[in-house]
C-alpha cells in the first residue's frame, strides 16, 4: 500500500465517509472506491461487482477474482445530552468503538472543554442544539441529566425522529414520571416503549465507569439487532 | 443498522510511518470455519518486530511478525499467507479454534 492511499483513507475516515478499500492481490495495487466517483483504471474493469459487493457493505474477495473489498460505513451518531461525570466515561468507550459522539448541555460548568478535549460540545439547549443537528433513524440519544427540563426536549426531539436508540438515565420512579410527562405531550404508549429507562444493561454496578459500560454495552447490543 | 466498529490500525500505521519506521500492513482477507478474527481485521509490524492489531485470537500473531520481518528483508511489496490447522507448524502455530485465514502482508511505502 501507497502512503498516500493510507493518508487517503484516514481522511475519508475523519471526514466520517462511505467508501471501500479495493485491493488487487495479484499485484498488490489498492485504491479507493466511493459510490458515483471513478474508479482507478486498473479496476474499471470490476467495478460492477465492486459496486454490489459495495451495496452489500460485504468485506472479502470478489468470487472469481483477485479483488479485496473492505468496506468503510459512516459511524453512527451517538448524542449524548448531560455533560456528567458517567458522559466522561461512556466518551472514552465510544471513541474506541469509532461511534460518532456530540454532547449537549446548557450548563456552561459542565460542557466545558477541559472536561471533555477533542469532543464536540455544544454548550445550548436541546432544542437549539438540535436545529444545528442533522439527526435520522442512524442516531442514539443518552440522555444523563435526569433533568426533565434538559433531558424532555431531546427525547421528544428523539422520539419524533424515530431514533434507533434512545435511552433515559434515573430509577425506575423516574422514568414512570418521565413516561407520564411524554403521554401527556401526545406521544403513543408504542413510542414511548421505545425507551431505555431505567438505562442500561444490568451490570449491578453504581460507578460512573461502571455505569457508562452498562449504557455502552446497550447501545452495542441495539446496534446488532437491528 | 451497521456500524463501522473499526479499529485505530490504520491511524497507528500512519503515526509509525512518521516516525521512520518500516511497517508492514496484514489484512485477514479470507476465513473458513470458525476462525477468531473476521475478514478486514489488521495488524501492523515494524523492522524491530514490535506490533500492534490482531488477525486471530493470539494463535497466529507470532508467526505473522516473522513472515512481516521476512516480507522486509526480501524487500518483497506484498505476499499472502494461510494459517491451517493441519499445517506442519500446527504444533506450533496453528489455529486451536479449526479455522483457517487467509492473510494478506503488504509493505507501506
Amino acid at each position: 500500500m501507497k502512503i498516500e492511499l493510507l493518508k487517503k483513507i484516514i481522511e475519508k475516515k475523519e471526514k466520517k465517509m462511505e467508501f471501500a478499500i479495493i485491493t488487487n492481490l495479484e499485484n498488490g495495487e489498492g485504491c479507493v472506491f466511493e459510490k458515483d466517483k471513478l474508479l482507478d483504471k486498473s479496476f474499471e474493469k470490476y467495478k460492477d461487482k465492486i459496486m454490489s459487493q459495495f451495496a452489500k457493505k460485504k468485506n472479502g474477495i470478489i468470487e472469481g477474482t483477485n479483488i479485496f473489498v473492505e468496506c468503510y460505513i459512516r459511524p453512527i451518531k451517538v448524542i449524548v445530552v448531560g455533560a456528567v461525570h458517567i458522559a466522561q466515561y461512556l466518551i472514552s468507550f465510544a471513541k474506541s468503538l469509532n461511534f460518532e459522539i456530540l454532547i449537549i448541555d446548557p450548563r456552561g460548568y459542565f460542557a466545558s472543554e477541559q472536561r471533555f478535549p477533542g469532543v464536540k460540545v455544544i454548550n445550548k439547549w436541546p432544542d437549539e442544539a438540535f436545529a444545528e443537528i442533522k439527526t435520522d433513524q442512524n442516531t442514539a440519544l443518552i440522555a444523563l441529566t435526569h433533568d426533565p427540563k434538559i433531558d424532555d426536549p431531546a427525547l421528544r426531539h428523539a422520539l419524533k425522529k424515530d431514533f434507533f436508540y434512545i435511552g433515559a438515565l434515573g430509577s425506575k420512579k423516574t422514568h414512570a414520571n418521565r413516561c407520564a410527562r411524554l403521554k401527556e405531550s401526545g406521544f403513543t404508549k408504542e413510542q414511548i416503549n421505545k425507551i431505555f429507562g431505567p438505562i442500561g444493561i444490568k451490570l449491578g454496578g453504581k460507578s460512573a465507569p461502571e455505569i457508562a459500560l452498562s449504557i455502552i454495552s446497550q447501545l452495542v447490543s441495539v446496534v446488532y439487532k437491528k | 443498522m451497521k456500524n463501522s466498529f473499526d479499529e485505530k490500525i490504520l491511524d497507528e500505521a500512519r503515526d509509525w510511518l512518521s516516525s521512520k519506521q518500516n511497517v508492514v500492513l496484514a489484512t485477514v482477507i479470507q476465513t473458513w470455519g470458525s476462525s477468531p478474527r473476521q475478514v478486514g481485521s489488521r495488524m501492523i509490524v515494524n523492522d524491530k518486530g514490535d506490533f500492534s492489531g490482531s488477525v486471530s485470537g493470539g494463535c497466529v500473531e507470532t508467526a505473522v511478525v516473522r513472515e512481516c520481518l521476512g516480507l522486509l528483508k526480501e524487500k518483497k511489496p506484498f505476499k499472502k499467507i494461510e494459517f491451517k490447522v493441519s499445517n506442519e507448524s500446527a504444533w506450533e502455530v496453528g489455529l486451536a479454534c479449526g479455522g483457517e485465514i487467509a492473510i494478506f502482508l503488504e509493505q507501506i511505502n
